[in-house]
């Protein structure tokens, strides 16, 4: 009885709470002409022409401009800047919307448009919510402030760069794209359909962006859209063209005057009947002006083909077709012809000189030692050296930012590492032709094969595994877990093992000392089988087998990052050596530095060989240590096991024992390889584009290989050098490199001031588009990287003279030139399911009570788009009893993911700790509402930034 | 009578009249159509009888992995091989020491293990890495079970599923909003090449299609939470605890008696009309789309024979026997009794795994192994 008097109750509330709870419509972009339907009134509130006129109207079209790819370089960005999230998010709207987020209507070609800074306008578009201020707002209408506006409009050193400072100031920028007013009645005089009329139509310059839009690797529209042509219907909503109306004796509005209107857009006075209906004659003076209609030529098939273009209405543009409208005196001035035609040339790119350098970064030996093989990481390219005539015999373009180059065990094969493409590239030695592309990790760096050849081991340094790829199915079989960063590859004698080293130290304690890891690969069964700990270690990159395989020998450094980095002067914050391995799990650690001269960033490493000698490359010192196996493995022998493991390590006296010699060679040199008879070792000098030929017997440099790169050195060169440089630190203990290895991080929190042991650790960040998320250091006082490179570097890191301003000018070109690689996280348009949810609580309004949060609760306050971070500084709750300070810079999020750990000082081993642990109290945005599940959603998104 | 009484007497007088049309017996004494294996010869394993080298005799998970064998237990994990012992305890960097689940990726090599109450561990190359909800997108850290499916980590646990795809590095989380489940609890995951099986607390069996990445769930079709009102109507009851998918047969043990479904039909098992020695079955391991052993509080149930319905459950007649027999049953009803040697003192079946010829049982107090000579499978 009681559940039938129950159920009808029951399915009221369920029917109201069902009512009550549907889903609010989704907002969508519509585009600037939605709006305009209400807001463009001739004579009236005319808030479309004033924003045609603005150059928020040219934001995407700017794109076009040589000027933007040289500031897209200057962040770090080798896409076409139109293609580019980043550049997209200031110079377009809804640049971060999925494609069901945007209306038919809406075009990213029309730049920094309406709902660019009053939100998508789907909900609110309709006249009778505008009318309703509360409504309105409701339904997503937005006010821009101030620091909406600096979101973009901050100082940002790539465009200063390049276009001088110009300050922000944003009372007179409000001033300049003032469109004050609430819009006009719909205009039911809308252009009325009528009988379409034979012969070619009007299809409108949006329609001819298709294929000549910057996307599409054309420059025609947006130097069109930068041009007075692309405002010419809007010019005539300005007094001043009211004025000239008048004195012409034109009645009314211009943008009402056929008269007006005849050379003030296209197809002016032309009857409705030759205009399709998406045609736009606000767009003013466009393509079919001159070209003529277009709907019979607009076919890419007769695009191609001249001579049916021509006969499908093409115009083959002179410079007479300009005088119909630019006539002799016509408003008071005469078009001065010779100057005009170039400034609206649209012909190709222009684009800005390149200077291309090589950068080899390891090589290999063909098995009858005449040719080598040489990975050159500048030009993407694989060089071919004929060592016997010191030249280069070939290059093949590979993949982007190759980093290591192995030849097959039958020599028909070389496998190219693509680092900034995450793949290999497979090349055949005969005809030197990429004939395949294999997908593997995150930045893959060395690589072995198995003994029989038949799978290849790929270190991902960006995803912390190993792809184990089946080279005969051409693609991955599997990964392996490595520990963090794996560099460098090496199989055992027997061809039982495959060794991994890993560059970044495994997460520890906060503040304990660093540990690393060498992972050993099972090569029968490609298992991880055991796994050598370094004990304070970092940069474990180079690996060689000893040739009877008793031992491995790999480089190293060890940073002391618990004591202040001053502490350099006492010669003990980043020493330099190698790590020898032994098959039982043993690992001895020698020091290559001596007492004033450090040997730093050891980066490759190989054996001689009859193993009497193990070469080491010291990228930071240019020189090549000679160590002596013998010597060495009497040292340890002799060595107690207490010295072994505390006194050696740490001992810079010992390597006299067992260094013979160091030779020099060119710039920051990488990798080696030995010739098949041991004669000789190849060493990459990296920075000077050239290999240097060391003599065995005779251990020193007897010859160069120039590998053809520029003998021009741009300021971004020199400063790359700089960069890789140990000369500019204290007894050359390290450069700049050594800190941040590929641009990128080495995973350790630094104390760096001497204001204590321990007070203020900072975690190291990555030096991947970095240049316009000033300010730098994490309390935010630097406000360039001048700065911060500057003085400040020499008294806390280098404890050296200070650079010069060239050549701390130098420094920073190259820094913000350091490639920012894809998101891997955001291939396309689409969200995945997770990542939409995780977007809707970045952005969202209000917490799951429905209670409106205050700004500084929403992740999006903080961290806006494009670059996801107000480059200011925050209180978010993160001190600790360490920190003399409670404000810390907003970092950007720009490929986040790939830079663990995070916080101020490291703490944060994941992205998921940083509000598991780290936000009790909802200081660091508001997310203790969030369920496990929503928090990951967000985490998810929050990867794809 | 109450109506619990009348209930009780219902499902009594239709699982008889079922139990007796099912087999086709009228009367009489059941008969084999075969004899099944039997095993007989039996190894115990205590942390006495080993020395301390079984860290805790409660054990909870065996996972095989060639010709060894990994145990999970409350004190730690162990590796057995070959008569060898070599065992991880937190002293050791496992990171917690109740292991609940243990899977082996046969692609990398890596152990992945459950941690009750400390989320999950990947065991590679010597190293423990660990994942909680508090460093990773793990929902939970009450972690049951685990399971290996391609790239993927399938987690069940107290807050629902995760997955962790080892390449791509991402976490899903799937629970009541995003899968069909009004109950998150899972106590079982059940990887097979393009299906993946979960074992939900009072939401039956979900079944995750590998190819089409959907969801589809197994429920009691009576609905009736004390009863299995139809027999063979479908899941015999949605309080499951473990799910094992062989030859395209699906094996579901429940708290509430067995179940086996082929993709077309379902068959029910409940304590009095089979060999199973309890309904409460805490986890049922399928040989072949015919032959189950199901983990039982009371001992260890095997349906050797699916066609001819036999059995064979293995048990502590008593409190005091010293060593357990073998009953060989065609469905309720004993045919023979056969001695064993096995000695184990309690007869809570936690665990059961197949390893070769051999059976491997985990209880709650000690191992065995069952010694599968001249094994043989169905009826001979």
């Amino acid at each position: 009885m009681i559940a039938k008097v129950l159920a009808p109750v029951v399915m009221v509330l369920a029917f109201g709470l069902a009512a009550s709870d549907q889903a609010p419509r989704e907002r969508v972009y519509v585009g600037e002409q939605a709006c305009r339907r209400c807001h463009h009134q001739p004579g009236g509130r005319d808030q479309f022409s004033a924003w045609r006129l603005t150059k928020h109207a040219q934001a995407f079209a700017a794109l076009s401009m040589p000027e933007s790819r040289e500031i897209a370089e200057l962040s770090g960005i080798d896409t076409d800047p139109s293609k580019s999230r980043v550049c997209l998010g200031c110079h377009a709207t809804a640049y971060d919307t999925e494609e069901w987020e945007r209306d038919e209507s809406f075009h990213f070609e029309d730049g920094v448009q309406c709902e660019r800074c009053h939100g998508p306008g789907s909900e609110y578009m309709d006249a009778d919510v505008m009318r309703d201020s509360t409504r309105a707002r409701e339904a997503g209408l937005r006010m821009p402030q101030e620091r909406d506006c600096l979101v973009c409009h901050k100082e940002k050193g790539s465009h200063s760069a390049v276009l001088g400072v110009k300050q922000f100031r944003f009372e007179a920028a409000v001033r300049e794209i003032a469109h004050a007013g609430v819009g006009g009645p719909l205009d039911p005089t809308d252009r009325p359909t009528a009988d379409t009329l034979p012969g070619p139509k009007y299809i409108g310059a949006l329609g001819c962006g298709t294929c000549h839009g910057a996307q599409s690797g054309s420059r025609a529209y947006g130097t069109w859209r930068m041009s007075r042509h692309a405002a010419a219907y809007a010019t005539l909503g300005t007094a001043r063209a009211g004025e000239i109306a008048r004195e012409m004796g034109v009645t009314g509005e211009p943008q009402g005057s056929d008269r007006c209107l005849a050379c003030h857009t296209t197809g002016g006075g032309e009857p409705t009947g030759r205009f399709v209906e998406s045609f736009d004659a606000a767009q003013g003076v466009q393509c079919e002006s001159c070209h003529g209609p277009g709907s019979a030529y607009m076919a890419q098939a007769v695009m191609l083909d001249p001579v049916a273009s021509a006969d499908a209405g093409l115009i083959d543009v002179d410079r007479t077709i300009c005088t119909r409208c630019h006539t002799e005196g016509i408003h008071g001035r005469t078009l001065d012809l010779e100057a005009a035609w170039p400034a609206i040339d649209h012909s190709a790119w222009k684009d800005v000189a390149q200077v291309e350098y090589k950068t080899p970064l390891n090589l290999a030996v063909t098995q009858d030692g005449r040719r080598l093989f040489v990975a050159c990481e500048a030009s993407n390219s694989l060089i071919i050296v004929d060592i016997e005539r010191g030249t280069v015999s070939a290059e093949v373009a590979v993949g982007i930012q190759p980093h290591f180059v192995l030849l097959s065990a039958d020599g028909t094969r070389a496998y190219v590492s693509n680092r900034g493409s995450d793949d290999v590239s497979v090349v055949d030695v005969s005809s030197l032709r990429v004939i395949a592309t294999i997908a593997v990790g995150d930045e893959p760096h060395e690589m072995a094969t198995n003994e029989a050849g038949t799978l290849l081991y790929v270190a991902n340094a960006g995803t912390y595994d190993v792809s184990v790829v089946d080279v005969a199915a051409g693609k991955e079989a599997k990964r392996l877990a490595a520990a963090r960063g794996p560099w460098g590859v090496a199989r055992s004698p027997n061809g039982r093992d495959v060794y991994v080293t890993n560059n970044l130290p495994r997460y520890g304690a906060f503040r304990t000392p660093l540990t690393s890891e060498v992972t050993v690969i099972d090569a029968e069964r490609s298992t991880v089988a055991r796994r050598f700990t370094v004990p304070d270690a970092n940069l474990i990159q180079g690996i060689a087998f000893e040739p009877s395989g008793e031992f491995a020998l790999v480089t190293l450094i060890r940073t002391k990052n618990l004591v202040p980095m001053t502490r350099n002067v006492q010669g003990w914050i980043i020493t330099n050596g190698v790590g020898v391995l032994w098959e039982d799990g043993r690992v001895d650690q020698l020091l290559l530095d001596e007492f004033n001269d450090f040997f730093a960033d050891p980066t490759d490493v190989v054996f001689s060989h009859d193993g009497s000698y193990a070469f080491v490359t010291g990228g930071g010192v240019q020189e090549v240590a000679v160590i002596d196996v013998e010597r060495l493995l009497q040292l340890l022998e002799h060595a107690s096991p207490e010295d072994r493991a505390a006194v050696y390590p740490n001992h810079l006296g010992a390597s006299a024992e067992f260094v013979v010699r160091r030779i020099g060679v060119g710039r920051s040199p990488r990798g080696m390889a030995t010739s098949p008879d041991g004669r000789y070792v190849y060493v990459a000098d990296g920075l000077d584009d050239a290999i240097s030929v060391i003599d065995v017997a005779r251990q020193e440099r007897v010859r160069v290989i120039e590998l053809g790169g520029p003998q021009e050195i741009t300021q971004a060169r020199y400063g790359e050098r700089i960069f890789h440089d140990a000369q500019y630190t204290f007894a050359r203990q390290f450069a700049c490199h050594s800190c941040h290895p590929d641009g990128h991080v080495d995973g350790i929190t630094y104390d760096i001031e001497p204001d204590g042991l321990g007070v203020n650790p900072v975690d190291n960040r990555t030096l991947r588009g970095v240049n316009d998320t000033s300010p730098f250091k994490w309390t935010g006082t630097n406000p360039t990287l001048t700065r911060q490179c500057g003085p400040r570097l020499a008294a806390f890191f280098t404890r050296t003279d200070p650079f010069t301003a060239e050549q701390s000018a130098a420094l920073e070109r190259y820094i913000v030139t350091i490639r920012r690689p894809p998101n891997r996280y955001r291939t396309g348009d689409e969200l995945t399911p997770a990542q939409r949810r995780g977007k809707a609580l970045f952005e969202r309004l209000v917490d799951k009570s429905g209670n409106a949060l205050a700004p500084t609760e929403r992740c999006v306050f903080c961290h806006p788009p494009p670059y996801f971070t107000n480059r200011n500084t925050h209180d978010v709750g993160t001190a600790s009893p360490l920190d003399t300070h409670s404000e810390f810079d907003v970092p950007h999020l720009n490929n986040i993911y790939a830079s663990p750990p995070y916080l101020h000082d490291g703490r944060a081993h994941s992205l998921e700790e940083i509000w598991t642990l780290y936000n009790p109290h909802d200081t660091h945005g508001r997310t203790n509402d969030l369920t496990k599940a929503e928090l990951n959603d967000l985490i998810e998104y929050v990867k794809t930034l | 009578m109450t109506m619990m009484g009348y209930r009780t007497f219902f499902v009594t007088v239709l699982s008889v009249a079922w139990a007796a049309g099912a087999r086709g017996q009228s009367e009489g004494a059941p008969t084999l159509e075969g004899e099944p294996y039997v095993y007989t010869q039996w190894e115990s394993f205590t942390s006495e009888s080993t020395d301390g080298a079984l860290v805790n005799d409660h054990i909870f998970f065996l996972e095989p992995d060639g010709d060894s064998l990994w145990i999970g237990t409350e004190g730690g994990l162990v590796l057995y091989h070959d008569g060898t012992w070599q065992s991880w305890t937190e002293a050791d960097g496992l990171p917690w020491r109740v292991i609940m689940g243990i899977a082996k990726d046969r692609k990398t090599g890596d152990l992945w293990l459950a941690l009750f109450g400390e989320g999950i561990a990947r065991f590679s190359g010597g190293r423990f890495e660990h994942f909680t909800q508090m460093n990773s997108g793990l929902l939970n850290d009450v972690s049951y079970g685990i399971d290996i499916q391609g790239d993927n980590v399938w987690v069940a646990s107290t807050a629902g599923i995760s997955r962790y795809n080892q390449v791509t590095g991402e976490w899903a989380a799937f629970n009541e909003q995003h899968a069909p489940m009004e109950e998150v609890w899972t106590y079982n995951v059940s990887a097979a090449e393009d299906k993946v099986f979960f074992a939900v607390w009072g939401s039956g069996i979900l079944e995750w299609d590998v190819a089409t990445e959907t969801w589809k769930d197994y429920l009691d079709p009576d609905g009736e939470m004390e009863i299995d009102l139809y027999r063979d109507d479908g899941l015999i009851h949605v309080i499951t605890t473990s799910a094992s998918y062989v030859d395209r047969v699906l094996w579901a043990s429940t708290y509430f008696g067995l179940s086996r479904y082929d993709g077309r039909n379902w068959r029910g098992y409940l304590d009095h009309d089979s060999g199973l020695p309890s309904m409460f079955i805490n986890q049922t391991v399928g040989r072949s789309g015919t032959s189950s052993y199901s983990a039982t509080d009371k001992g260890l149930g095997v349906l050797a024979d699916f066609a001819s319905d036999t059995w064979v459950t293995y048990q502590r007649d008593d409190e005091d026997a010293a060593t357990w027999t073998a009953h060989i049953m065609v469905g309720g009803d004993e045919v023979r009794a056969v001695p064993t040697d096995l000695d184990l003192p309690n007869h809570s079946v936690i665990s059961v795994a197949l390893m070769g010829a051999d059976v491997w049982i985990g209880t709650g107090h000690g191992l065995a192994r069952g010694i599968g000579t001249d094994f043989h499978e169905g009826l001979r």
